[in-house]
């Protein structure tokens, strides 16, 4: 089977180093989740906040992998025309795993101060955040990447049929490009910097990246539903505005006590309390387009990730964040383990899900077939499964941890030290971890449905054998 | 899950409009209204319960063993757990708030398929506090 557009194949290599890139954040998460537990493991090799700033920064990388994949692969075949420059994409493609890798290693084998004082730190700061760690360089190559990857995406929107899905899509990736000029604002006063620093971190992840999340998940329901292309904008149009009426202002959610003013405390219970109704539209609309489909599409793993995206995106980021979002809660549960909660059930559901996604509807037609064979569809099902389940588990027992931590360390009459509260909440540590354990058995059985094939069919001895004609 | 013809109709099914009220309200007693959410669905549920479309009564009936359910899910069960477990008990805490979210949220997911259903034209049996379905 030949794609659609030829350039679309740009979107392969993406993918692959995507789901690569996964694999580590994985393996260092279940580095740190025994870190949890036992305080010197690996120690001084990988300290406890390298491990966790790689696990942290490999899934933001893998996800920026994962959208510039589904871009290039989206928006040859909305646009009907082949992509402006399959040559800079391929370019663009290794200055950005290149750069990444570096700053990985760089992080693994240089102190951090030293690697901030190697890489220019000390001209613009802009290091030492959470999140936003990266070395000046490498944020300078993500600026120069994300520039490269918009003229490429946007010239081919704009020479080819413009649609709704890749306008939405392209209106989500020039926010991300825009809202990481923020990362390069480093004010020495500590309000001022973490009231801009969400500007990326919250504004990605409850803006622009649900435009970017709506927008795939339009195109693959689609495309294995069959359902009338109004339809699917109708329902895109109401969620995206839902997303961004909410979550622009549902900001303040983290300006409660930063030293912001306090009528943010208003703001942002009132509008992030709101913030589950796009993830609740969504997940109406991914099993609406299914019920609804014109036809039986033989990818059912696809349709499977496309649906639980809509389910575990409105659980992890929609209730798991209402959980904590009123500000007369989140005076007890700031920065506990039920923001790590919410964090890992939102990141998985919405967007890593929303990733595999269409990597499962794009990779097998990347690979020259229309779907996959049958058990590599069953074996992709069963990863599904262990990945998302084991998944609700270490929320579970993260939320456990976190209110346990919550009112030993700040219910009672005498409220503990926060280290010997964590020392009660080593249960609950080692569970999660045997759940992360689960995950990776999870994820190494999706690796291994890429490169399995159905069984040769055996013909039983003394069956009737059709005729030759 | 095979394709039914009923999936290919893209009319809208008799009862529809019924169908979606029911399950909305549904959430609504759930989500933001507890209580008067419920009555209203109890309201709908009398008035048309002899005369509604098929697709109508089926959701009705759906909807309000559910909302019973949940009640007794959500408000009794937990009263149950405070009660054993004592007020001023951290660990009674961890197993209220765990039993109320996953309940809560299985509920509203529940009801979430059930609405996508009313608003494809299609019955639904919610699994376990759902009535049988002719």
């Amino acid at each position: 089977m030949q794609l659609q557009y030829k350039s679309q194949a740009v979107a392969k290599p993406y993918f692959i180093a995507a789901i690569a890139l996964f694999v580590g954040q994985i393996l260092f998460g279940l580095i740190i989740g025994l870190q949890y537990v036992i305080g010197d493991f690996l120690f001084p090799a990988i300290p406890f906040n390298i491990a966790r700033m790689v696990h942290t920064n490999l899934l933001i990388v893998w996800l920026l992998f994962g959208f510039m994949g589904a871009a290039y692969y989206l928006v040859p075949e909305e646009s009907e025309t082949e992509l402006h420059s399959p040559l800079l994409a391929h370019l663009l493609f290794w200055v950005f795993l290149v750069a990444g890798a570096l700053t990985i290693v760089g992080y693994l084998a240089v102190p951090y101060a030293s690697l901030a004082d190697m890489t220019g730190n000390n001209i613009l700061a802009t290091m030492g955040r959470e999140f936003l760690e990266q070395p000046l360089l490498t944020k300078l190559g993500i600026v120069v990447v994300a520039l490269a990857f918009l003229y490429n995406i946007g010239m081919t929107i704009l020479k080819g049929r413009k649609t709704a899905l890749s306008i939405i899509l392209l209106a989500g990736l020039v926010g991300l490009a825009v809202l990481f000029l923020f990362a390069f604002y480093n004010p020495s006063n500590l309000v001022k910097d973490k009231y801009f620093w969400w500007w990326v971190v919250h504004l990605w992840v409850e803006g622009v990246w649900e435009l970017i999340m709506a927008a795939i998940l339009g195109f693959v329901l689609l495309k294995i539903t069959g359902v009338d292309r109004e339809v699917i904008e109708k329902w895109l149009y109401v969620i995206i505005t839902m997303a961004l009426v909410t979550g622009i202002i549902g900001t303040g959610h983290h300006y409660y006590w930063i030293g912001a003013p306090g009528y943010w405390q208003w703001w942002g219970s009132i509008f992030s309390a709101m913030e589950p109704l796009p993830f609740f539209a969504m997940t109406v609309f991914c099993f609406n387009m299914v019920n609804r489909r014109r036809r039986e599409h033989p990818n059912k793993a696809a349709t499977l990730w496309a649906l639980g995206t809509g389910v575990m995106a409105f659980l992890g980021a929609g209730v798991w964040g209402f959980l904590h979002t009123l500000a007369p809660v989140n005076y007890y549960t700031h920065g506990t383990q039920i923001t790590a909660a919410h964090g890992h059930l939102a990141f998985f559901g919405a967007y890593v899900m929303v990733v595999l996604t269409i990597i499962s509807y794009a990779m097998p037609m990347l690979r020259g077939r229309e779907v996959n064979p049958e058990r590599s569809q069953v074996l992709e099902m069963w990863s599904f499964w262990l990945m998302t389940v084991s998944m609700v588990f270490i929320t579970l027992f993260l939320t456990a941890a976190g209110i346990l931590q919550i009112w030993l360390q700040r219910i009672i009459p005498s409220p503990q030290s926060f280290m010997a509260v964590q020392d009660q909440l080593h249960i609950f540590y080692w569970l999660r971890w045997l759940a992360g354990v689960v995950f990776f058995i999870g994820l190494v059985v999706y690796l291994y449905s890429f490169f399995a094939k159905d069984k040769p069919q055996t013909v039983e001895a003394g069956a009737v054998q059709p005729a030759a004609t | 899950m095979p394709v039914s013809p009923e999936t290919l109709d893209e009319a809208s099914s008799p009862g529809q409009g019924l169908a979606i009220a029911a399950e909305s309200l549904y959430l609504i007693n759930l989500l933001v209204l507890p209580g008067p959410g419920f009555l209203a669905l109890l309201w709908l549920f009398f008035r048309q319960r002899r005369d509604a479309p098929p697709l109508a009564r089926a959701h009705l009936r759906q909807t309000v063993s559910a909302s019973l359910w949940a009640g007794g899910l959500l408000i009794l069960a937990n009263l149950l757990i405070v009660a054993l477990g004592g007020y001023d008990s951290g660990w009674t805490w961890v197993v209220v708030i765990l039993y109320f979210t996953t309940a809560h949220t299985t509920l509203v997911v529940l009801g979430i398929l059930g609405l996508a259903r009313a608003l494809a034209g299609q019955s639904y049996r919610y699994p376990l506090v759902g009535n049988l379905l002719p």
